[in-house]
């Protein structure tokens, strides 16, 4: 919902919409526009894939929701096998995903991808209950991201039900493509693997 | 680890230790802070609800002081008004309910020497009425003490509520913002959950004291019972402590059958009476509403309830019980976390 639509329900509700200066809505909305030269939230959001059908008002609501972390080069952000309790946005920087990581003896083990700006990983460790990191993630850049945890989404879940549900339908959809895509990887290998038995 | 990520966390921990010394070294400012802490963690998601999208918060939050401290403070300005009076009461009956308890005894002593031929020598009714006497002259004596303390709780407690109201959400992100980056996800997932288990508990073991405190004013008034609204109010608050408070509660009712002189008034009713009610609760109340939010085998209870007596007394025992909880928690990630990582 609009802000302006937020706002009309209020007036045909018979409430009087507040006649103070909210500060931090105008600071919002001086950023988001586009005489502003600093990427805002807002900007930086409708770019990216699962938030970008979210209306200006949603976004504004959602970023309420989020956590700003900063990482040098070569922070580890979270490593394989650690609970997960989180979801994050790229909002500036890189960062490198890696399997079998050894921060001891520093041996960076297999480079799997590298995420930039507007993407996100870790969207399994809001939704499992007792979620595992499957990869070492470890900061390429000087790197922002945007976090989002377990008592946030219950949070925003409790206060913007409707807000809550829109986005962990877009985070399923989500996951529903990577099964999708892991299915056919899986589909394909085997039939390699038949292929290169019948050669040899 | 980089060298500034490690005074980072240095610092962080420094801090943490410097918070806690703080607190044990003035009590007098960080138990009306817990205190007003455990409130607003209780009334959190009612406010929650009640100022989304609302912008005249700093009003609701006013009103809901202003609602809250006229809950707390008359009775409590009342009950300290009217115990000093009580006592003197209490101490001027004091010889009265001595020489029955001694009468008592003394029929007690011959029974047993008629039967088993044994003399019992010790007089542990005059032994426990001098202390009472004792601790009923410390008390009139403190009174002043507690006075000058309630009215600095008074005070200091709507202060921090309205403060935690108005503020949490920015002091709370100038915490998080101020933890490390390896503890972040952890520290902040676990401490919310802390702060849900913690409001959940007090909430729901006030609602199960409501529940018992009703019940056994309800079965007190229907046998005819005197004071049955004071002993359902002490059964109610006792069972706040669990496993022993209902004992606790039931302590009072014992004394009041036994020196009544009164035909209607029978042990065996009154025990009726609160063994149907703690029943209730055991099988009814608590599993629907604490136990759930607990999850703690009953004699990790009991053994917390004694060191929660010996470290803070009578609050150390009633909030003792979600902090194991949460250790329990924090127990579980870190050892899963080690043995994924060892």
């Amino acid at each position: 919902m609009s802000y302006e639509k937020e706002m009309m329900e209020k007036i045909s509700r018979g409430e009087t919409p507040e006649d103070r200066l909210d500060i931090n809505l105008l600071k919002y909305m001086w950023d988001a526009s586009p005489l502003s030269f600093k990427e805002s939230y807002h900007d930086f959001f409708k770019k990216v894939s699962i938030i970008n059908s979210f209306s200006d008002n949603e976004i504004r609501l959602f970023t309420k929701f989020l956590h700003r972390r900063e990482f040098l080069p070569n922070e580890v952000i979270f490593k394989q096998g650690d609970s997960g309790h989180g979801f994050y946005f790229v909002f500036s920087g890189a960062v490198n995903i890696f399997a079998n990581y050894q921060i001891q003896n520093e041996d960076q083990g297999d480079f799997i991808l590298r995420l930039e700006k507007y993407q996100y990983f870790g969207e399994m460790g809001l939704l499992e209950e007792f979620n595992r990191r499957s990869a070492t993630i470890v900061a390429a850049e000087n790197t922002v991201l945007l976090g989002m945890f377990k008592p946030d989404l219950d949070q925003m879940l409790e206060i913007y039900p409707v807000l809550g549900a829109k986005f962990l339908k877009e985070t399923a959809l989500v996951m529903a493509n990577r099964m999708g895509q892991l299915t056919r990887e899986i589909v394909s290998l085997k039939k390699r693997l038949k292929e290169a038995e019948m050669k040899g | 680890m980089k060298k500034n990520q490690k005074i980072k966390l240095y610092l962080f921990f420094s801090f943490l230790i410097a918070t806690v010394v703080f607190g044990i070294l003035f009590p007098r400012l960080t138990l009306p802070f817990g205190f007003a802490y455990i409130v607003y963690l209780i009334a959190k998601p009612f406010t929650l609800r009640l100022t989304t999208g609302n912008r005249k918060q700093r009003i609701i939050y006013s009103a809901l002081l202003t609602i809250a401290s006229c809950f707390i403070i008359f009775p409590l300005v009342a009950s300290l008004y009217n115990m000093g009076g009580d006592f003197s009461i209490i101490s001027e009956r004091l010889p009265e309910v001595q020489k029955i308890l001694q009468d008592k005894f003394f029929a007690f002593k011959v029974s047993v020497f008629e039967r088993f031929g044994i003399r019992i020598n010790m007089d542990p009714v005059t032994l426990v009425m001098t202390r009472l006497e004792l601790m009923g002259a410390q008390f009139l004596e403190e009174i002043p003490t507690y006075i000058s303390s309630v009215l600095e709780w008074i005070l200091l407690v709507p202060l921090f509520l309205y403060f935690f109201f108005r503020e949490s959400n920015r002091f709370s992100s100038w915490i998080m913002e101020s933890i490390p980056n390896p503890i972040f996800e952890k520290t902040y997932v676990l401490f919310s959950q802390f702060n849900t288990k913690f409001g959940e508990y007090i909430m729901a073991k006030f609602i199960e004291a409501t529940i018992l405190g009703t019940l056994v004013t309800i079965g007190l008034l229907i046998i005819g019972f005197p004071y049955p609204f004071i002993l359902g109010f002490v059964a109610g608050i006792t069972n706040i402590l669990p496993y022993i408070g209902p004992l606790i509660g039931f302590i009072p009712a014992f004394f009041i059958a036994i020196l009544a002189n009164d035909p209607k008034v029978t042990m065996l009713s009154m025990i009726m009476v609160y063994t149907l009610a703690n029943l209730i609760d055991m099988v009814l109340v608590f599993p629907l509403l604490v136990s759930k939010i607990v999850n703690l085998h009953p004699i990790v209870v009991v053994v917390s309830i004694i060191i929660g007596s010996q470290l803070g007394g009578i609050v150390g025992m009633i909030i003792i019980i979600p902090f194991i909880a949460f250790f329990k928690i924090l127990f579980r990630e870190v050892y899963q976390d080690l043995s994924v990582h060892l």
